[in-house]
């Protein structure tokens, strides 16, 4: 699950998932929420980010679902794969080619974090500058 | 906050002593009710956390538009001596050079008449928000790295050029130095206006306090101006994106340790260092030309609906950038620095402003929020004095975007702007919502105190007409 916290200036994001794996999904999730509207050719995405932590590497992967949206116009919907690593993520996201909301400007490193939790298995939060 | 101390008339002080990790103390610049407003999220602790900057002098400043952002608070200015003394890609902001374009146009509010609707609706379609459906409207044709190392100088000669802030061209910009993800992003981008609070306004001069300032502005009473809000597109914030990371995994090599991430930063002249500034130069360039495509647009649809003549007599009042670090000397030294939401503002006198402007100051724009009254001011001398040259940027979030949303409808604000005669184009209500003149602080207060505090006075006061959103 996730849920939006508002602030003057930007959005916080707060992921809770019983995997790794799942925050990944869940922060995907919480993008196409912001940005996704309307329908258009389908179409996928491969990924890959590395990073030397999950917390920067949920940071990379959301980073790239930006350049995505804006570079590329494409609206993410689901990971039909994902292999995670220590320090690499590779996916393959489906989804379509649209008019995605332009409203992230990028994904900020303030209050990042990504964490064991005994009752619901993982935390995370990232601040996305809007 | 029991640590701040009064220290001037609307200015306030958290002691350097108040934090073991502050080298110098945090200044804010507000009367009591903004304090309060200010005291209610975490700028305090934030300029606080900027003030621990390796190279920081005088002081951590907060203007009174300040409000909390991630790592600098929005608002924010804070100068570092060079060549060691640090640069913070975040202490800029993602949206290099966002900044504010004033034009003058050569007709009044009655001049224009029953047109303004047909302006309004004409500069909308001539100014896309972004890429996607309407990228065919973006300025193609022009080569990016041209624009990155010239800024609007590789669009054509154009007189907006000497009436732009830096002449629309950073020094030391390196095309090398921008990711091809950033091209990629700015490719398509250049003359969009982009999301959130950006704009293009059709404004009439309500009120002059200045005679002779507006009158070497080219500014009187009635006149109907064009003001545009608009930055470095996704090109700024991939640039910001690529170096956070870099500085982000060089900052144990260089030995410093922060409060919070997102102030990540290194030496000025660490190869980090010097290659930011090259890409921030190269973004700021941009932005520069992307105001500049857009002015062209505005005088395209003017022509289209006004004719030929009232397009050429639009005339650049100014542009003016409000988040870039830039290279400045003060009191003999060498500093750079950071304006991240927040407006150079120099005094008469000073060789950095263009000549016809140079007796009265340089001229600052502070937009207010939507439907609301905007603002043209003039550099004072206390800017130098007190502030690295600078003064406030606009009227400063004070509720979430989506705190915005529960309080107002879309639709209903549409309707009450539409109901005192401002034609609105903008493709969502929701965003609509977003912007609304509550989810801000008051403009006319913010500007008071910077003209109390000496940064800068008030020339002119706009009233929109006309508000195209993206």
């Amino acid at each position: 699950v996730f849920r939006w916290v508002g602030h003057t200036a930007e959005l916080e994001l707060e992921i809770e998932a019983p995997s790794k794996e799942a925050v990944f999904g869940e922060a995907l999730a919480a993008f196409a929420e912001l940005v996704g509207n309307g329908s258009g050719p389908r179409t996928t995405r491969e990924l890959e980010v590395e990073a030397d932590e999950p917390a920067l590497l949920l940071a990379e992967w959301l980073s790239e679902l930006v350049y995505l949206a804006d570079a590329q116009q494409f609206v993410p919907e689901r990971i039909a794969a994902l292999e995670l690593g220590e320090d690499k993520l590779r996916a393959t996201i489906e989804g379509h080619l649209g008019e995605p909301r332009p409203l992230v400007k990028a994904v900020t490193l303030h209050r990042l974090e990504f964490r064991p939790d005994d009752t619901v298995g993982w935390r995370a939060r990232v601040v996305l500058d809007v | 906050m029991s640590e701040l101390e009064q220290i001037g008339e609307v200015l306030w002080e958290i002691p350097a002593a108040a934090r073991p990790d502050m080298r110098v103390p945090a200044r804010v610049f507000a009367d009591r009710e903004l304090l309060a407003a200010i005291e209610r999220d975490a700028s305090l602790e934030q300029i606080q956390n900027v003030a621990t900057l390796p190279g920081i002098v005088e002081a951590a400043l907060a203007m009174p538009d300040v409000h909390q952002g991630y790592g600098f608070p929005v608002g924010g200015v804070a100068a570092t001596e060079l060549p060691d003394g640090v640069v913070s890609p975040g202490g800029v902001g993602y949206d290099i050079n966002c900044g504010v374009r004033l034009l003058g146009l050569p007709l009044t509010e009655a001049e224009l008449g029953r047109r303004r609707e047909s302006l309004v609706h004409e500069i909308s379609r001539a100014v896309p928000a972004g890429a996607g459906k309407t990228k065919g409207r973006a300025r193609r044709g022009v080569e990016l790295d041209r624009v990155l190392r010239e800024g609007p100088r590789a669009l054509g000669a154009s007189e907006d050029l000497e009436r732009t802030e830096s002449e629309g061209c950073l020094p030391g910009a390196d095309p090398g130095a921008v990711s091809e993800r950033a091209h990629e992003r700015g490719a398509g981008q250049l003359g969009t206006m982009g999301s959130g609070n950006h704009f293009v306004e059709l404004e009439r001069v309500a009120r002059v306090f200045d005679e002779r300032a507006a009158e070497a502005y080219g500014l009187r009473e009635d006149q109907l101006t064009v003001l545009i809000h608009s930055g470095s597109r996704g090109l700024g914030h991939q640039v910001c994106t690529d170096y956070v990371k870099r500085m982000d995994a060089a900052m144990r090599r260089h030995g410093i340790e922060l409060p919070d991430r997102q102030l990540a930063c290194g030496p000025a002249s660490s190869p980090e260092g010097s290659d930011y500034l090259a890409a921030m130069a190269a973004a700021a360039n941009f932005a520069w030309a992307n105001r500049q495509a857009i002015a062209d647009a505005v005088r395209a649809a003017v022509a289209r609906v006004l004719g030929r003549e009232s397009a050429e007599g639009t005339r650049q009042v100014y542009d003016v950038a409000h988040n870039v670090a830039k290279v400045e000397r003060y009191q003999g030294r060498d500093l750079l620095v950071h304006r991240k939401g927040a407006t150079r503002a120099f005094p008469a006198g000073s060789a950095e402003i263009p000549e016809p402007y140079r007796d009265v100051g340089q001229p600052v724009f502070i937009p207010g929020s939507m439907g609301t009254s905007s603002f043209v001011l003039a550099g004072e001398p206390g800017s130098i004095e007190l502030a690295f040259g600078s003064t406030c940027h606009g009227a400063g979030r004070r509720l979430s975007r989506t705190g915005a949303r529960k309080q107002v409808a879309g639709a209903e604000l549409r309707r009450e702007l539409e109901a005192r005669g401002i034609v609105v184009r903008s493709p969502s209500n929701k965003g609509l919502a977003e912007e609304a003149p509550l989810a801000y602080k008051d403009v006319e207060r913010v500007v008071e105190i910077v003209e109390r505090a000496g940064l800068s006075r008030r020339v002119a006061q706009l009233t929109p007409i006309g508000v195209v959103k993206g």
